[in-house]
C-alpha cells in the first residue's frame, strides 16, 4: 500500500454522496476539503445542506458514493468493515449531541468504554479514565452514573472519552445542541483548550454564530462548500 | 500502517463483564426472565434428585435387611425337561464354606381357600409352601400377628400366611383361631407375617410345615426354591462372591451347574427401581420443555433489548467495536442471563429434592454431576437463544450512534 506523507489529517477529494430515492437524494456533490493536524474549525449548514452525511462520511460510518477519503493518508474506500471499526477506535473521537453515555456504567467505566476495543488492559483503561475524567473537570465523580449528572457534566464525559484513543481527529456533532447557553460556553471553552493542547477538532452545527467562534469555519450548502474562511 | 487498522479486540473477561450491562440496568425484566429458565432446571433437578433419593433409600433398606441374602432356584436345562433339585440341597448348599445358613422352600400342590365351599379353581395366586422354621430368619420376615411355625408343631395342620394372602383371605388377627381350608384339611391360622421385600413370594403364600405337607399332599421332597445367607465379607468382593456362586451352583448339581440359578433379590429390587422411570421420563420431558420456553423467552428479551439498544450499539460501533464484538456482547449476555435462571434452578431443585427427601424419610442424594450439567444446560440454550438477537444487533449500522432520536 503506498503512502503519501501530509500534514494533512483528514482529506476528502470529489466526494459525492447520493441515497436511493425516486429521484434519488444527492446529499453531497463533490466535496473538496483538507484539514491540517492542530486545527479547529466549524463545520456549519443548514438542515439539508448535507452535514450529517458528511459527519458519517468523516466519521467513516458511511462510505462515500464517488470521491475519496484520506485518514493521516490511509484511503478508506479500500478498507473492510473491519478494518473500518478499528480506525474509528483509533484514529476518531466523537462527540455526540445526546452525549450517548452508556447507561448503567460509572462515569470512570464511560470514559474506559472509549479504548475498550483497542485491546487496552482494563488497569490503564481505568488509570487513563481517571486522568481525563481529572481533565475534564470530574475527577471528583468517577463512580458517579450517568443519570446523577447535568447536560454540561455528561457532554464533559463524553469528550473525555473522545480522547482516550488519542485520536487524530476529533469529530463533535452539535455538541452544544442540547445545552443552555451558560454549559454550551464551558464546553466550547473546552473544546478550544483541547485544541491548543495539539487536538485537531471539527465541529459540525448549524449554528453560524458558534462556527464562528472558531479558527476556521467552513460552510455547507446544498451539498457543496460554500466557503471557507481559511481560503482567504 | 495495516496493524493498527487491523487491530480491534477485546478480551472474554471483557466481554462478559459487557454481559452483565444489560442485565443489571434492567433488573426486574431479568428476573422475570430468568425465571422460565430456573423452572425448566429446578423441575429437571428436582426429579432427577427425587428418584435418585428414593433409589438411594431403597439401596439402603435393602442393605440393612441383608444384602447377603441369596436364591436358589432351578433353571433351566439344555433339554427343556423340568429341573429339580434333591431333597438334600439345602443340606448341601450350607456346607458350602462361605455360607452361613441356608432353608427350603417346597411348593405344596394345594390351594389354600377360606372354606371348601368355595371352588378350588378360585386360588387367587396365591400358592401353599412348605417351608423349615428357620425360613422365617433368612428373609428377615417380621411376624404381624401370632407366631411362626416352630419344630415342635410342623407336623400339626397350622399354617402361617403370608401378607397379601392375609389381606387376599380377609384375615387380620389370629384371635379366635381362625382356620382356612387346604384341598381336604382345615389349618388353624397360628401367625400372619409383614410385608416382606426381599421374598414377595412369601407375602403371597399360605405357610406349613414341611412333615405336615408330607403326610397329607404326598410333598415329594424337591425343593423349589433355597434361600442361603452368604459371610457378608463377600459383600466387598465382586470375585470371591461370584466364586461362591459357582461353588453353590456346582454343589447342588454337579452334573449340571448351569440349570442352576443363583441371585440375590437385593440386586432385582435396585433394578426394578430404576427401572420404573416412565413417570420420571415424563417429568423430565415436561422440565425440558419449559426449558425450551424459557430459552424463547430469553430470545424475545433479547429482540426487545437489542431494538431498545441501538444507540449504544452505534456508538460502540464509533469507538471501534467490531460487528463481532457486538455479537459477542449479546450472546454473553443471554447465556449470563440463562446461567443466573440455571443458578437459580438448580438451588431450587436441590431445595426440593432436600425437602421432599426429609418428608417421605428418604436418604438425600443429589449428583454433583446433574447439578453441573443444569447449569451447563441453562448455558447453552441462552447461548442459542441469543445467537438471533446478536445477529441483529451486530448488523445494525454504525451511524446509528448519529441518527437523530425522537
Amino acid at each position: 500500500m503506498t503512502q503519501v506523507k501530509t500534514p494533512a489529517v483528514m482529506e476528502l477529494i470529489g466526494v459525492q454522496k447520493s441515497y436511493a430515492g425516486n429521484p434519488p437524494v444527492e446529499a453531497l456533490r463533490g466535496i473538496d476539503l483538507t484539514i491540517n493536524e492542530g486545527e479547529l474549525i466549524g463545520l456549519v449548514g443548514t438542515s439539508g445542506s448535507g452535514k450529517s452525511t458528511m459527519l458519517n462520511i468523516m466519521g467513516a460510518l458511511d462510505h462515500p458514493t464517488e470521491g475519496k477519503v484520506r485518514i493521516q493518508g490511509q484511503d478508506l474506500s479500500a478498507l473492510s468493515d473491519r478494518q473500518l471499526s478499528s480506525l474509528r477506535g483509533r484514529r476518531i473521537g466523537f462527540i455526540f449531541q445526546q452525549f450517548h453515555l452508556i447507561a448503567g456504567l460509572s462515569l470512570v467505566e464511560n470514559v474506559a468504554t472509549g479504548v475498550l476495543y483497542q485491546g487496552t488492559s482494563r488497569s490503564q483503561r481505568i488509570k487513563n479514565g481517571i486522568r481525563l475524567l481529572t481533565k475534564v473537570g470530574l475527577g471528583n465523580r468517577l463512580d458517579h452514573l450517568p443519570h446523577q449528572l447535568s447536560g454540561g457534566e455528561q457532554q464533559r464525559v463524553a469528550v473525555a472519552r473522545a480522547l482516550m484513543g488519542e485520536p487524530a481527529i476529533i469529530l463533535a456533532d452539535e455538541p452544544t445542541g442540547n445545552l443552555d447557553s451558560k454549559t454550551s460556553e464551558e464546553i466550547v471553552k473546552l473544546l478550544h483548550q483541547l485544541n491548543e493542547d495539539g487536538s485537531t477538532i471539527i465541529v459540525v452545527t448549524h449554528d453560524r454564530e458558534l462556527a464562528s467562534s472558531f479558527p476556521g469555519m467552513v460552510t455547507l450548502r446544498d451539498g457543496l462548500v460554500e466557503s471557507d474562511s481559511r481560503a482567504q | 500502517m495495516n496493524a493498527t487498522i487491523n487491530s480491534s479486540r477485546v478480551t472474554l473477561r471483557d466481554s462478559i463483564v459487557l454481559g452483565t450491562l444489560g442485565l443489571r440496568t434492567r433488573k426486574t425484566r431479568t428476573l422475570l426472565t430468568a425465571l422460565g429458565i430456573a423452572i425448566g432446571i429446578a423441575a429437571m433437578i428436582s426429579v432427577l434428585g427425587i428418584t435418585s433419593s428414593s433409589e438411594a433409600q431403597l439401596k439402603a433398606e435393602l442393605d440393612a435387611l441383608g444384602p447377603n441374602l441369596i436364591e436358589i432356584t432351578p433353571g433351566d436345562s439344555f433339554t427343556s425337561a423340568e429341573v429339580s433339585f434333591p431333597s438334600e440341597t439345602s443340606k448341601v448348599v450350607q456346607r458350602v464354606g462361605t455360607v452361613e445358613s441356608s432353608a427350603a422352600v417346597y411348593e405344596v400342590e394345594a390351594s389354600v381357600r377360606r372354606t371348601e365351599l368355595i371352588p378350588k379353581q378360585q386360588t387367587g395366586g396365591m400358592a401353599v409352601l412348605a417351608v423349615d422354621p428357620e425360613l422365617l430368619s433368612m428373609i428377615d420376615g417380621v411376624v404381624a400377628a401370632g407366631r411362626f411355625l416352630d419344630s415342635t408343631t410342623v407336623g400339626i395342620p397350622q399354617v402361617v400366611l403370608g401378607s397379601v394372602t392375609a389381606e387376599r383371605l380377609g384375615i387380620i388377627s389370629v384371635l379366635g383361631s381362625p382356620q382356612v381350608y387346604l384341598d381336604g384339611t382345615y389349618f388353624t391360622v397360628v401367625g400372619i407375617l409383614e410385608n416382606a421385600p426381599l421374598a414377595p413370594n412369601i407375602d403371597r403364600a399360605a405357610l406349613i410345615g414341611v412333615e405336615v405337607a408330607t403326610e397329607l399332599f404326598d410333598l415329594e421332597l424337591q425343593p423349589s426354591l433355597v434361600y442361603a445367607r452368604v459371610n457378608e465379607e463377600l459383600l466387598d468382593d465382586q470375585r470371591r462372591f461370584d466364586e461362591t456362586r459357582s461353588v453353590i451352583a456346582a454343589s447342588v448339581l454337579p452334573n449340571a451347574p448351569n440349570e442352576v440359578l443363583v441371585s440375590r433379590p437385593s440386586d432385582l429390587l435396585v433394578a426394578r427401581a430404576s427401572t420404573q422411570d416412565a413417570f420420571t421420563g415424563l417429568l423430565l420431558g415436561l422440565g425440558a420443555v419449559a426449558l425450551l420456553v424459557g430459552g424463547v423467552g430469553i430470545a424475545n428479551v433479547m429482540v426487545i433489548s437489542v431494538i431498545e439498544r441501538r444507540t449504544e450499539i452505534g456508538v460502540r460501533r464509533a469507538l471501534g467495536a467490531l460487528r463481532r464484538h457486538i455479537r459477542l456482547q449479546f450472546v454473553c449476555e443471554s447465556a449470563l442471563l440463562a446461567a443466573l435462571g440455571g443458578l437459580g434452578g438448580v438451588l431450587l431443585g436441590a431445595v426440593i429434592t432436600i425437602a421432599y427427601a426429609r418428608s417421605q424419610d428418604w436418604i438425600i442424594s443429589i449428583s454433583i454431576s446433574s447439578l453441573g450439567a443444569g447449569l451447563g444446560l441453562a448455558i447453552v440454550i441462552g447461548s442459542i437463544a441469543g445467537l438471533y438477537p446478536a445477529a441483529r444487533a451486530a448488523r445494525l449500522d454504525p451511524a446509528e450512534a448519529v441518527r437523530p432520536r425522537v
